[in-house]
């Protein structure tokens, strides 16, 4: 009896601790059906959808060191205060990013092409291959893992890293308000809202 | 008691194997300064940025009007149809390509595209079949602009042109030289038929378009700048064609750190 219950916790245990049984490839390819599932449940709202797909974005994007990143030398000079409206902020941004890409290949069917370790900066790389009609388009999931779980810090489409153009493209706007992340907040609020009643309508 | 304590263990390992307790998402308190030691470029040479955007205004709204739509008509064709223009119109850039390899010192590279174009241009009926693909000759492409890039040319200033779109000195030096040495452009101008030279050009700008129709309005929906987003697309795509490496190794790797409470 006693060796059953062992084997019975045991079961549980590595079933359950992702560090042990998912390869980062299956952990990705369950987020990325979770995201696309939504996609194609079209009785589903589209309000509801997205929260879903936002949902699963903040679970697994490593929003907080994106945001920190792609605001560059700004981060410094906020306040507690403001760099907490700038994540929360940052995070909505990211998840209508994502969930807009994702919506343009919600139809067609993808495969997790190839699985690399970047054993300098110990990044997992995995190709996502997704086909149309008329060819593929490979998107590389740039993956790191810590305390046990994964979490995705960077997407490559075509040779572009979403990261570094966010950084471009928010260094640029930052340019335009002085650095000021307060400032910087309300335009990425309203920026927010506007891709959000895209996205929903 | 031995069964409380069973019970307490089992629940604890329990949670614990199923994330509970570490399924909060990266939180804000810390105080790491991970960006401040990322290679990647922010600044790009830029001195025309008021005229740059005003062009790109011109070509946003003609993609809207214009391009777009064509490109949307376009991907309603026939998928075998839109494959068979789209490798036409890849075979006809070849021999360019292979001039390229050439002059990059990319000997087996402009090897393999040269038995791509006999290949396609014959067994695949004038390049409207892939059939080079299937024998293991994989396509490739190389311009002016690379090749310049490759010769120690620097990229100029950034530049938006008139319906081309970004483009910087270097690689509009490189479109230059494309033009003016394509041998097919010279043939049907010899020819007196010089109306395909801006057809050709057109129908590669619809089938390249159409491609990349989710991932464009995807990025013109969610962009706080939409311009400073496409120039940095349009550097990092350059940069990973010029140094012709694998996307997920060329594109520096940003230190982003996951942080919990």
């Amino acid at each position: 009896m006693k060796i059953f219950r062992f084997l019975f916790l045991l079961i549980i245990v590595f079933n359950g601790n992702k560090l042990f049984a998912d390869e980062p490839s299956s952990w990705l390819k369950n987020e990325i059906d979770k995201i696309l599932i939504s996609y194609q449940s079209s009785d589903l709202p589209n309000e509801n959808r997205f929260l879903m797909i936002e949902q699963t974005i903040n679970n697994n994007f490593a929003g907080t060191g994106i945001a920190k990143f792609v605001v560059g030398e700004a981060w410094n000079k906020a306040s507690n205060d403001i760099k907490k409206e700038y994540v929360k902020n940052f995070k909505r941004h990211l998840a209508l990013n994502i969930a807009s890409m994702m919506q343009g290949y919600s139809d067609q069917k993808y495969e997790l092409s190839k699985s690399s370790l970047d054993t300098k900066s110990n990044i997992i790389l995995i190709d996502m291959e997704i086909f149309s009609n008329t060819g593929s388009v490979v998107v590389t999931w740039r993956v790191k893992e810590s305390k046990g779980r994964y979490f995705v810090i960077d997407l490559i489409v075509a040779d572009i890293s979403l990261v570094v153009t966010k950084r471009s493209e928010f260094n640029s706007m930052l340019k335009s308000v002085n650095y000021n992340l307060s400032e910087f907040n309300k335009i990425l609020y309203n920026q927010n809202n506007e891709s959000y009643q895209k996205i929903i309508n | 008691m031995k069964n409380i304590f069973f019970l307490f263990f089992f629940i604890f390992l329990t949670c614990f194997s199923t994330n509970v307790f570490s399924a909060a998402s990266d939180q804000v308190d810390t105080s790491s300064d991970d960006f401040e030691t990322s290679q990647v470029e922010d600044e790009i040479y830029d001195p025309f940025e008021p005229i740059n955007r005003a062009i790109f205004s011109f070509n946003n709204v003609a993609d809207r009007i214009v391009l777009e739509p064509i490109a949307k008509g376009y991907k309603k064709l026939p998928s075998p149809l839109q494959t068979g223009i789209s490798n036409f119109l890849s075979n006809l850039r070849a021999p360019l390509v292979v001039l390229n390899q050439v002059l990059q010192g990319q000997g087996e590279n402009a090897f393999q595209t040269t038995g791509r174009f006999f290949v396609n241009s014959t067994v695949g009926i004038f390049g409207l079949i892939d059939v080079a693909e299937k024998m293991g000759l994989e396509e490739k492409e190389e311009d002016f602009g690379q090749t310049l890039a490759t010769w120690g040319v620097g990229d100029g200033f950034y530049v938006v042109l008139p319906l081309f779109g970004p483009s910087n000195v270097r690689d509009t030096t490189g479109m230059i030289m494309t033009m003016m040495t394509d041998p097919i452009n010279a043939y049907v101008v010899s020819e007196g038929e010089a109306w395909i030279v801006p057809m050709r050009t057109a129908a590669n700008a619809v089938d390249q378009r159409s491609k990349i129709i989710d991932e464009v309005n995807a990025l013109r929906d969610n962009s706080l700048d939409y311009y400073a987003a496409v120039r940095s697309s349009y550097y990092q795509n350059r940069n990973a064609a010029i140094n012709n490496i694998d996307d997920s190794e060329l594109t520096p790797l940003p230190l982003i750190s996951i942080e919990f409470e």
